[in-house]
């Protein structure tokens, strides 16, 4: 008679955490997309706004750096001869460039 | 002889310049006339509220970084916070989305599309959404699925990722692989992503030689704005919802177009009908007029049914072009005003009702029709 017992009635809180569990696998899978793309927002954010700010809106570095500073940190390393910057930020980099006087700033296409 | 003619052109001109500045259609030149109001206590008022002392540690309050007001085409008030100066090319966020509609105004007046064409047309990758149509675009009411937030929802928000992330390389490509939640042109649903829709299609609308350079040709050299800068995309399309700069002087000039609906030196550049969709209030659903009423690409004082605007302190002919971290370009006709505000709020303290109040307080003009 015991062994015919649903699985769910000997085992509710084990029954409970699986169901917690699926929940969980089925909300990471339908934001799966923007889960990934979400680390890259800080390094990205840094480097093209710091990027824009010194070489387009022509603020000093200093300024600039607290411009962008954010909760999270990044690090950032601007190369003033190739109007470059490069920044750091929850494992992920990325990278911006003074294209010109029209064009500004440019985020760099990510590496694949 | 020759000095007898050269002294009578002279004085012809200086006549000239004399009636046209008491005719109130001063134009600005290389630079703009200046004829700075004396200081009041309402302007102190206005002065005080619009730059508290400046935190750039904590980046907390009212943080403006330029305040310039015209009236009659002419700078009546000027003041800018450190670093930012006269000569600064300031970011305006949205306020992009308001000047890539007057560059597809010169377009409209060339006759290179009409607002019922579909997008489709110029735009080829939204062929999967042919209904949509420029009006729509216009409007915000593409019915694209869209998410705007930008800071609280920062997983889930449209913009993060079309500027830093999934979208950076190809921004109108990512907005058309968007999903659809209402039929075109009847939801109110304010988005970077329908703005940058716009920027993408005029490349094929002007020819992609011609794209690069067509904001200066069309619009900024014509003006006379020669700080502007533009950032583009990967793919080369103009970043239409985020990314063009000026100083504050240069974006007054487009103010001065507008007020003057369309006209500039006695040349119709933005064809008054254009202006005229632009000031008109859209009839879709979803729009809370209190907080904001979209018309084509700039933001209205008046509603569609004559319910309260976003604005009570100012006149109902008062029109905007808004962006990210308070920036601001106001335009207020029946007081010939023009007022650009730049500035770095990083908190919700600044209320632009609260400055068009305390600037109409500071300036005021005598009536206009």
């Amino acid at each position: 008679m015991s062994e015919q017992r649903a699985f769910v009635v000997r085992r509710p809180v084990v029954s409970l955490l699986m169901l917690l569990v699926l929940a969980l696998a089925a909300l990471l899978w339908h934001n799966r997309l923007a889960l990934n793309a979400f680390p890259h927002i800080i390094s990205a954010y840094t480097a093209k706004e710091y990027c824009s700010c010194r070489y387009v809106m022509g603020n000093p570095a200093e300024y600039c750096r607290g411009y962008v500073k954010q909760y999270v940190p990044a690090s950032l390393v601007d190369e003033p001869e190739t109007k470059s910057v490069s920044a750091e930020g929850m494992g992920e980099s990325a990278m911006a460039v003074w294209r010109g006087p029209r064009q500004g700033c440019v985020l760099e296409p990510d590496a694949p | 002889m020759r000095d007898r003619l050269l002294r009578f052109c002279l004085a012809c001109s200086i006549g000239i310049s004399a009636a046209s500045t008491f005719a109130a259609d001063t134009w600005p030149g290389t630079d703009w006339a200046s004829a700075p109001v004396a200081a009041t206590p309402a302007i102190k008022a206005l002065e005080d509220y619009a730059f508290p002392p400046r935190d750039d540690n904590s980046r907390k309050g009212i943080r403006s970084d330029a305040l310039l007001v015209i009236r009659d085409g002419q700078i009546i008030y000027e003041h800018y916070a450190a670093p930012t100066t006269a000569q600064t090319p300031h970011l305006t966020w949205s306020i992009s989305k308001s000047i890539m509609a007057t560059v597809l105004g010169v377009a409209f007046g060339e006759k290179r599309f009409e607002l019922l064409d579909s997008v489709a047309k110029f735009y080829p990758t939204m062929a999967s959404h042919a209904d949509i149509r420029f009006e729509d675009l216009m409007h915000w009411a593409s019915g694209l699925d869209w998410q705007e937030d930008y800071e609280y929802a920062p997983l889930n928000s449209s913009v993060v990722a079309m500027l830093y992330t999934r979208g950076h390389d190809d921004m109108a490509r990512f907005t058309a692989g968007h999903g659809v939640f209402a039929k075109p042109g009847t939801v109110f649903r304010y988005s970077s992503g329908d703005s940058n829709l716009l920027a993408a299609s005029l490349k094929k609308m002007v020819g992609e030689q011609a794209y690069g350079d067509y904001p200066w040709t069309a619009l900024f050299e014509p003006l006379g704005i020669r700080s502007a800068v533009w950032e583009r995309d990967a793919s080369g399309t103009f970043v239409g919802s985020s990314y063009a700069y000026m100083t504050a002087r240069d974006l007054a000039r487009i103010g001065l177009l507008m007020q003057r609906t369309g006209q500039w030196q006695g040349r119709q550049l933005v064809p008054k009908s254009w202006i005229y969709f632009n000031l008109t209030p859209f009839a879709g659903r979803e729009i809370k007029s209190a907080e904001e009423i979209p018309g084509g690409q700039w933001w209205l004082n008046k509603s569609q049914d004559g319910s309260r605007g976003p604005w009570p302190s100012a006149p109902a002919d008062t029109f905007a072009a808004l962006g990210h971290w308070g920036q601001a370009l106001y335009v207020i006709p029946s007081a010939g005003l023009v007022i650009v505000r730049y500035g770095d709020d990083r908190d919700a303290s600044f209320a632009h009702d609260r400055l068009l109040q305390l600037a109409l307080a500071a300036f005021p003009g005598e009536a206009r029709p």
